[in-house]
């Protein structure tokens, strides 16, 4: 026993300084954040106080504005990305002319940091001379869009014009994935698809969608963990309360201006235990309704 | 009447599909049209920075914005630029991005191959465990730990400096994980055929083990690179000190202050921008790379 211990000395040192860092900025933090939402600050105390910032919390109209906001601007970028990413990687896969000349121009925006990004599309959006208000104007458009200006659910108004922004960024990223996915097709599914005269169309119908399904869940799962900690491009446009009218306020934003503009660390905390739960809550949920036949470890990407 | 009509109408149409029923024929009408939609997708992918660069040289552009946009300059100038780089110190916030961005990626690299090495090959007491502990930590986001972790950096008093941004990204779940993944596949007899030339364990790992896993390498640092370049939550919490602001966070700051001017906001942009573009048409290959193998985004 002990000299298997010796031997194992060596792999503990090479695990030992991984563990200590996850310690300090993973274990305790996590655990920290769960005590601290059962707590309150009293002068300098700390006192315990039970579910009470639950209970605050979920009466609390601006909290559940953002929580309803993150999960509405996700469902709605998914709902794009997710098709119109696929279609294009379909077709770039078949395109025989500069194919990775277009991979690398669209992939530009994703290695751009999101908040420059942002801020060029302040600009891109404004109302009066912005990039697209000024394309639109010239194609006649009259009253132009409000875009950024505009907090109310409409197909010109700032929800839109930050899904408009998500989908130029990450529209890139979910065609390489999706290449990657399609290139792992077997020929032999294709051959088999000739040889009873399908056409290009029911080819990709019949027989590339139902086996890209491993790429879909990969990417529906991870973009919706992003989805939920949504923050940097809408605190960018928006500042920490999501202006124009907390219309692009997401929890990650609630959670920020909560914890450091209102000082109190308590209620930042039971807000980000929430956002935990949720995400283990979808992502659980994704898992058992999508993966209960196929993953292996090969099959996502 | 109706009927010889009718067929003279067809004529073309026939005329289609008779062309079309050859397959080189279809095959190019099919390149043509992806072609096009392509072209398309592009130039919406470029304009938004064609559009930046043209207002940002553009020395009317912080008085009055023409209404009708335009992607090249009516007044080229380097105003904006020359405002830019006075008003902030942008080579300072370059600088620190690229310290913060080195170390901690150097660190990632090398925690996540030594701890990913012990996981793959090492047989140790408590293995599975720990093993199944770092799998936790992959489940648990940066933004439901962000409040204890800058408690934590206070008390340490390490608000405000370089060990705040490169300490706690130094080591990773995801890095650890493709680390141990990637070393399983490495055959146990070379390692076993340098234990018994008298090789120690680290002697294997620096050796043997790190020259093998150039692929993983690349892509954790591609990744941890994209990360620590663009993050911009974190130093919100952390650094107040405009000295320590790096590039992302100094333009994010600029930015979100009033009253800054057009011309002036977009050259900064682009002095944050371009550089990085620069270096990804080098880098392009194995960017792309390192994003497939990882699946995982920058």
């Amino acid at each position: 026993m002990l000299r298997k211990l010796r031997k194992s000395l060596i792999w503990y040192l090479f695990v030992a300084p991984t563990f200590i860092l996850f310690g300090l900025f993973v274990a305790y933090p996590t655990l920290e954040t769960f005590r601290l939402s059962f707590f309150q600050e009293v002068a300098t105390r700390q006192e315990f106080v039970g579910a009470l910032h639950y209970l605050r919390l979920l009466s609390n109209q601006v909290f559940l504005a953002a929580l309803l906001n993150t999960a509405f601007l996700g469902i709605l970028f998914l709902m794009i990305i997710i098709p119109l990413g696929f279609v294009m990687a379909s077709l770039l896969n078949n395109l025989r002319v500069w194919p990775n000349l277009f991979k690398a121009i669209y992939f530009l925006p994703q290695i751009t940091s999101t908040v420059a990004v942002a801020l060029v599309f302040s600009y891109v959006f404004q109302p009066n001379w912005g990039l697209v208000n000024g394309l639109l104007r010239q194609l006649g458009v009259d009253p132009l869009p409000l875009w950024l200006a505009e907090p109310r659910y409409v197909l010109t108004g700032s929800r839109a014009a930050v899904t408009i922004l998500a989908v130029w960024v990450a529209l890139g990223y979910y065609m390489l994935i999706f290449q990657a996915g399609l290139q792992a097709v077997p020929a032999e599914l294709y051959d088999a698809a000739v040889v009873d005269g399908a056409g290009p169309l029911q080819t990709w119908w019949l027989i590339t969608l139902p086996s890209m399904r491993p790429t879909f869940v990969f990417l529906y799962i991870t973009g919706t963990i992003e989805a939920m900690s949504r923050f940097s491009d809408l605190w960018m446009l928006g500042g920490p309360a999501g202006t124009p009218a907390r219309s692009l306020q997401t929890i990650v934003m609630y959670i920020y201006q909560t914890a450091f503009e209102s000082n109190d660390f308590n209620l930042a905390s039971t807000a980000a235990v929430i956002l935990f739960v949720v995400v283990l809550l979808l992502t659980l949920i994704n898992f058992r309704s999508f993966l209960q036949r196929e993953f292996s470890s090969q099959s996502g990407v | 009447m109706a009927t010889s009509e009718n067929i003279s109408s067809m004529r073309p149409m026939t005329a289609i599909r008779g062309w079309l029923a050859s397959q080189r024929n279809f095959q190019r009408l099919q390149q043509v049209i992806i072609f096009i939609i392509m072209v398309v997708g592009a130039i919406v992918m470029i304009a938004p920075f064609e559009w930046m660069l043209a207002t940002s040289f553009s020395r009317s552009a912080n008085i009055a914005m023409p209404r009708i946009p335009t992607f090249w300059p009516p007044d080229p100038s380097f105003f904006n630029y020359r405002v830019a780089i006075t008003n902030l110190p942008l080579v300072r916030y370059y600088f620190n991005s690229v310290i913060v961005t080195a170390l901690s990626t150097l660190g990632y690299l090398f925690f996540s191959s030594l701890t990913g090495y012990a996981f793959a090959k090492g047989r140790f007491i408590g293995k599975s465990f720990l093993f199944i502990i770092l799998l936790t930590t992959l489940m648990i986001p940066f933004e439901i730990r962000m409040i204890p972790m800058y408690q934590l950096m206070r008390q340490l008093h390490l608000s405000d400096s370089y060990a705040a941004l490169i300490l706690p990204f130094i080591s990773g779940g995801f890095g650890t994980f493709l680390m141990r993944q990637y070393i399983s596949a490495i055959p146990d007899e070379l390692i076993d055929a340098a234990r018994v030339d008298g090789a120690n364990e680290w002697t294997i790992y620096a050796r043997i083990v790190l020259p093998l896993c150039g692929p993983a390498l690349a892509a954790l640092t591609v990744l941890s690179a994209l990360w620590r370049w663009n993050d911009v939550l974190w130093p919100l919490l952390v650094i107040s000190d405009r000295d320590l602001y790096t590039i992302t966070f100094g333009l994010a700051i600029a930015g979100r202050s009033q009253g800054i001017f057009t011309g002036v906001a977009l050259a900064t942009s682009a002095i944050a921008i371009l550089p990085i573009m620069i270096l990804y048409l080098f880098l392009q290959r194995y960017i792309i790379r390192g994003i497939m193998l990882t699946g995982l985004k920058g």
